[in-house]
């Protein structure tokens, strides 16, 4: 865990820092920021598809969250 | 062993604690006002025709389906669920890029969750199962979001575990992983928001392949990813620039570094165009015997194309028209092309020939 938690204090610390350093952005300010492709979920089939083929295809996998299920086909 | 158990022990009470944090806070006992939940349900179908190149062999051809609906009810709360069905055929090498293994199989996969949704926070469960003929897995993870009064930073955080068996080849054999995920999301300007998300895999059991030559690997693999994401949105063209970075790293001492960059761009009449760019670079796993290393030595050691040390680009094509903005029609065509000689960082495997892939998914999905 050790990598991992370094990386998670870090982020903490970038968000502290975004947090003090950055004007807010108010409500009425997010309208671009409320459009689906300003998300960062995606199409959810096709980033299944395409991650199950990467998965298969190379050694690294992951990064976006926890889970997923595993197959054959590594 | 004693440490792994400390340490997954460790990580299990760091994740209650979490919870449990995430439970007392007083926004959880606030009467839910769903201003998060989806609007609308979404129901979308989409299918998948892969097929792989490789000079002079047959390689594996996949043609797939899948149709997820997402659904708001109760006004606080939401159910995914999704199913998939992949035909698999052809065949794909035994050594390095030699010989053929021919093979064809059917894969079925469902995935559900449900999600509740607060006035600063989401909670979401779920569980996934997948089957076909020579494994199975299973498995279950629960995420939230926290986000602050100001909604310009969201706390990310997720755990999975799953239970694989393989019964490949007459193997009664089985893997478990357990998964930590932690992310920020802040907003900077306007048009601009970032995420960095940190991810611990930590897996026990059997990872070899059957399938492959002489192939033995360890019994365990930790791996760590660290993935930044930034989106800019162009007031002007009314377009989306989406870029990413993820660095990988593991115990079998592989490490790549993957870099996605898109852009999407609205046109008149609800249509869509989004072309896109990955580039991929992994260095070999430490136990993996390339040509010069031949026979190799030692207790691990594998064969396996996908364990070298190579670059990768795809380059990508999505067209999307909605219409009336209910359906919405899409194709998407990508090229995958995998080369030892395009490596960003250190020097390619040897004797390792091109592998390419062709990708093509059809979409369709409603909104009501």
């Amino acid at each position: 865990m050790k990598l991992s938690c370094t990386l998670a204090l870090a982020a903490a610390a970038f968000a502290a820092g975004a947090c003090s350093s950055l004007e807010t952005v108010q409500p009425w300010e997010k309208g671009y920021l409320a459009k689906p492709e300003m998300t960062f979920e995606g199409d959810r089939l096709e980033n299944a598809y395409m991650e199950h083929i990467y998965f298969s295809k190379e050694a690294a996998s992951g990064g976006a969250g926890a889970g997923g299920g595993g197959c054959g086909c590594n | 062993m004693a440490a792994t158990d400390a340490r997954n022990s460790h990580g299990a009470l760091v994740g209650q604690a979490i919870l449990a944090a995430a439970m007392t806070m007083p926004c959880l006992q606030q009467a839910a006002r769903a201003e998060s939940a989806p609007e609308s349900a979404l129901l979308s179908y989409k299918y998948l025709d892969y097929q792989e190149s490789q000079p002079g062999e047959e390689r594996i051809g996949v043609k797939a389906q899948a149709v997820s609906l997402l659904m708001p009810f109760a006004g606080a709360w939401s159910v995914q669920g999704s199913y998939t069905k992949d035909v698999v055929s052809g065949a794909s090498p035994r050594f390095w890029t030699k010989g053929s293994a021919s093979m064809r199989d059917t894969r079925e996969a469902v995935d559900a969750s449900v999600t509740r949704y607060f006035s600063h926070d989401t909670l979401t469960v779920g569980a996934n199962f997948s089957d076909e003929n020579d494994y199975r897995s299973k498995g279950f993870a629960i995420s939230g979001t926290h986000a602050t009064e100001d909604k310009n930073t969201t706390f990310n955080y997720g755990f999975a575990v799953s239970n694989d068996d393989i019964t490949a080849l007459g193997l009664e054999e089985s893997k478990r992983k357990v998964d930590w995920a932690f992310g920020v999301t802040q907003t900077l300007t306007q048009t601009d928001i970032v995420q960095l998300m940190v991810t611990d895999v930590d897996g026990k059991g059997y990872y070899s392949d059957p399938y492959k030559f002489n192939d033995m690997r360890p019994d365990s693999r930790h791996q760590n990813t660290a993935l930044l994401r930034w989106n800019h949105h162009f007031i002007g063209p009314g377009s989306t620039l989406r870029m990413s970075y993820r660095y990988y790293t593991d115990s079998w001492d592989v490490k790549a570094h993957t870099f996605g960059v898109e852009y999407f761009q609205p046109l008149p009449d609800g249509w869509t165009l989004t072309p896109s760019v990955r580039i991929y670079d992994q260095s070999a796993a430490d136990f993996f015997v390339s040509e010069a290393d031949f026979p190799g030595s030692g207790q691990y050691h594998s064969y396996d194309q996908r364990l070298s040390a190579f670059g990768a680009h795809t380059y990508g094509l999505r067209v999307s028209k909605t219409f009336e903005n209910r359906w919405s029609v899409e194709v998407m065509y990508a090229k995958y092309l995998q080369r030892t000689g395009w490596r960003l960082f250190g020097e390619g495997s040897t004797g390792l020939d091109p592998f390419d892939a062709s990708i093509l998914q059809l979409g369709v999905s409603y909104r009501f």
